[in-house]
This record gives structure tokens, C-alpha cells and sequence, in this order.
């Protein structure tokens, strides 16, 4: 069986620095930590996946897809959850931001409101479904953001720092909220090695390169051995 | 304070974005082609509370959107009365007040994306000529949203000097909040992107 993530030889470049250089790998496990020190390429190995950025050589598949020539269809399978949350506002009130990721699929006006209706309620932003989408805070947002990637029910969602901006408590519940069981396959890149320990296997980049994939527990400690100064 | 859609269950409410942008816009256009006199200034605040009440919004939200829309009035009669004598200087500021808050009746009814839905019907004709109504709508809707995220960028970046002895200036605040705003229009577009927007 295809595993649902391969990457052959995938090297980005960009402008002078290359972000990622010669990574091959495949995964098939659900949740995929991807960690590393700032600059190290995860964030450009999730926006890659996310098809915001295309490889300079190599090659890539996910869920079956090519994300540089199907990126039609790369957008039904993927949702991508940003770290700061302010940037992924579109619309005006909460309920709207939430509807605005249902538009291209043209769905009838009845099963819209409902889809939204549920994902408010799952995210606990239905009191808040007429509020100023900027009026909320860090972690509200943040959740909204998580709603409107969900509503379009991806088969893989891909978090970059989704907690980076948040304290404690928020942290804890938009993690709590991606790694809840379900059928989704998760990719969430992250500076928390508690959480990266949550998942089911840990990706490690350093310098561009990928320099391991295994147990998340091994991966953590490899990585934070490699900190020592 | 942006004009945000305010929760409502009246016809006013449920009457669909298209018609109802289009008989707001005629009365506003009669209330802008109202001459200069008291008796009209008079005449252009009735038909803004009629409507205020006919639409079943009501007095005290009309009252927020007059105390929204305060500078603008005060900005405008200091300007009028500057060049014109009282009457028409009086007339044309509440002119302009009913014109403004009398618009504002559609956002506060309308959900923004039945607006622009409405925008994109609307439009529709015109993409004979190239026009793409779809993004048009998509680029008000960012206009609105971003108008907020700009606001705190500035703060932050004016906050960022004061807190580094930057005296305030022209130049020194334009510059980092180029950057910031660039840096903001960047993520903002990959979001899109990964919202499904080409």
C-alpha cells in the first residue's frame, strides 16, 4: 500500500537559502510531529505538504495527490492551521469567518448554516457566532481559525506553531482539540516536546536536512540532547 | 468601530441583500438631493428614524451609529461653516449624517457574505468584460476585515518605538509598519490559499 506521505528527493530553495535539502521520507502513521530549531525547514516541510510552497526538485505525494499539479485537489484533502491567528481571519464575524471556507464547495444554504452550526458548536464558539471575529482573543481565535479548517472535513490537517502565540490554558485546548481521536491524519509541526510525545511518530529537521524519524520519546530526547550547550 | 451585522429577526432582516442594497441606495440618493434648508435637514432626520423604525433596528441603534459617526459630523459642519452660511452648512452635515447612517441600515441587516453573494450576482454580467465578481467580493471582504489587524499592527509598531525611545515621526513609523503590513498581506494570502481561495 502507498504510504499517504512520500517525498523523493525534495529540496526547496528559497531566494538565496535552501529550506530543505534532499528529503526523502515516508509516513503512514496518524499523527506526525515535526520538530526542530527555528530556520531548521519544519515549517517549509508543512507548507510544502500544504502546497504554499512547491519543491524546487524532487517529487511528492499526498494522500495520493501531486500538490504541485493537483492543487485543486490538494485543497479538498488538506486544511492548514497557522500560528498567528490574526492572519487567518477573512470575513467579519465569527460565524462568517467559519462559512467563508464552504463557499467553493457550493453547498445549499440550509446545509452550510448547518455545517457551521456544528463546527461552532464543536469548538465552543457558538455563543460567539455574531461577534467581531477580531474582537476575540488569542485563543479564541485561534480556535476559530481550527473551525474553519475543519468545516471542510480534510483528510489532513497540517498545524504550523498553531500554539505559538498562546498561553497556557489556550495551548492546551487547541492541542487537546487536534490530537482528539478522529479520522484525520495530523501533521503539526511544533517547539513543544510534550505535545510532539503525544503523537505517533516525530519527524526531526536540522539545517534543512531530515535527520530523523522514529519514536516520538527517542526523537524528543535526541533532539533536546543535540541542544546542550 | 467598523458597522458589524447586528443579530435581528425583522422583514427588514429577512428581505434578500440585492433589493434591499438597491431601495437603500434610492433613499439615500433622495435624502443626498435634498435642498439646503432646515425644513429638509428636518425632513432628512425623519425619513433616517423612519427607517431606523420601519426596518425594525430601532432608535437605539440609531443612536450608536450617530455617536459612531460623531467626528465626521463634527469635521463636516466646521468645514461648511467655514465657507457657507449656517442653513446649508447645518442641512448638508445632517444630509450627509442621514446619507451615512441610513447606508449603515444594510450592514447592520445583512450578513456580510449574503452581501457578497448579492455583489457577485450582481456583477455577474460584467464578466463578459474580464471582471471576476467572485474576487471582487473576496477583496471587499478582506478590505473589512483587514481595516482592524492595520489598526493593532500600527499600535504595535508605535508602542515597539516608544518602548525603544524612537521619537514619533512620518518616516520612522511608515517604514516598520510597511514591513509589518507586507509581512501580514504574506500570511494572509497563504491562508487563503489554504482556505481553498486560488
Amino acid at each position: 500500500m502507498t504510504a499517504p506521505i512520500i517525498l523523493n528527493n525534495v529540496s526547496v530553495r528559497l531566494g538565496e537559502s535552501l529550506a530543505l535539502d534532499d528529503v526523502s521520507l515516508r509516513l503512514d502513521q496518524q499523527r506526525i510531529a515535526v520538530i526542530g530549531s527555528n530556520g531548521s525547514g519544519k515549517s517549509t516541510f508543512a507548507r510544502l505538504l500544504g502546497g504554499l510552497v512547491p519543491p524546487t526538485t524532487g517529487s511528492l505525494s499526498v494522500h495520493g495527490v501531486d500538490p504541485v499539479t493537483q492543487s485543486k485537489e490538494l485543497r479538498r484533502l488538506v486544511g492548514v492551521v497557522f500560528s498567528n491567528p490574526d492572519a487567518q481571519i477573512i470575513m467579519p464575524t465569527v460565524a462568517e469567518d467559519a462559512a467563508f471556507s464552504l463557499r467553493g464547495e457550493k453547498l445549499p444554504k440550509a446545509e452550510s448554516a448547518e455545517r457551521v452550526r456544528i463546527a461552532l458548536e464543536e469548538f465552543g464558539l457558538t455563543d460567539l457566532a455574531d461577534r467581531a471575529a477580531h474582537d476575540l482573543s488569542g485563543g479564541q481565535k485561534q480556535l476559530l481559525a481550527l473551525c474553519g479548517a475543519v468545516i471542510r472535513r480534510p483528510q489532513l490537517m497540517i498545524a504550523d506553531e498553531p500554539t505559538a502565540y498562546l498561553d497556557a490554558r489556550n495551548s492546551r485546548l487547541i492541542a487537546n482539540h487536534l490530537l482528539a481521536p478522529n479520522d484525520r491524519r495530523l501533521v503539526l509541526v511544533t517547539h513543544d516536546l510534550t505535545l510532539a510525545e503525544r503523537c505517533d511518530v516525530a519527524v526531526l529537521f536540522e539545517n534543512g536536512r531530515l535527520t530523523g524519524v522514529g519514536d516520538p520519546a527517542e526523537i524528543a530526547a535526541r533532539y533536546e540532547a543535540s541542544l546542550q550547550c | 468601530m467598523l458597522t458589524l451585522y447586528r443579530p435581528g429577526t425583522s422583514w427588514f432582516y429577512r428581505a434578500p441583500a440585492g433589493p434591499k442594497a438597491f431601495a437603500l441606495l434610492l433613499v439615500v440618493l433622495g435624502v443626498s438631493l435634498l435642498p439646503s434648508t432646515y425644513s429638509c435637514a428636518a425632513l432628512a432626520g425623519g425619513v433616517t428614524v423612519l427607517a431606523y423604525l420601519v426596518s425594525g433596528v430601532g432608535l437605539v441603534e440609531l443612536g450608536r451609529q450617530v455617536v459612531g459617526v460623531r467626528w465626521i459630523i463634527v469635521i463636516t459642519l466646521a468645514f461648511q461653516v467655514l465657507f457657507v452660511p449656517m442653513e446649508p452648512a447645518i442641512a448638508n452635515t445632517a444630509r450627509v449624517t442621514a446619507a451615512i447612517v441610513i447606508a449603515a441600515l444594510l450592514v447592520l441587516t445583512t450578513r456580510v457574505a449574503d452581501l457578497l453573494d448579492a455583489l457577485e450576482r450582481g456583477l455577474r454580467p460584467f464578466i463578459r468584460f474580464g471582471l471576476d465578481p467572485a474576487r471582487i467580493a473576496l477583496v471587499l471582504a478582506v478590505a473589512i476585515t483587514t481595516v482592524p489587524v492595520l489598526t493593532r499592527l500600527a499600535v504595535g509598531v508605535r508602542e515597539a518605538q516608544r518602548a525603544r525611545g524612537v521619537r514619533a515621526g512620518l518616516v520612522s513609523f511608515v517604514i516598520p509598519f510597511l514591513v509589518v503590513s507586507l509581512k501580514h498581506a504574506d500570511e494572509l494570502g497563504d491562508a487563503l490559499t489554504a482556505r481553498g481561495v486560488n
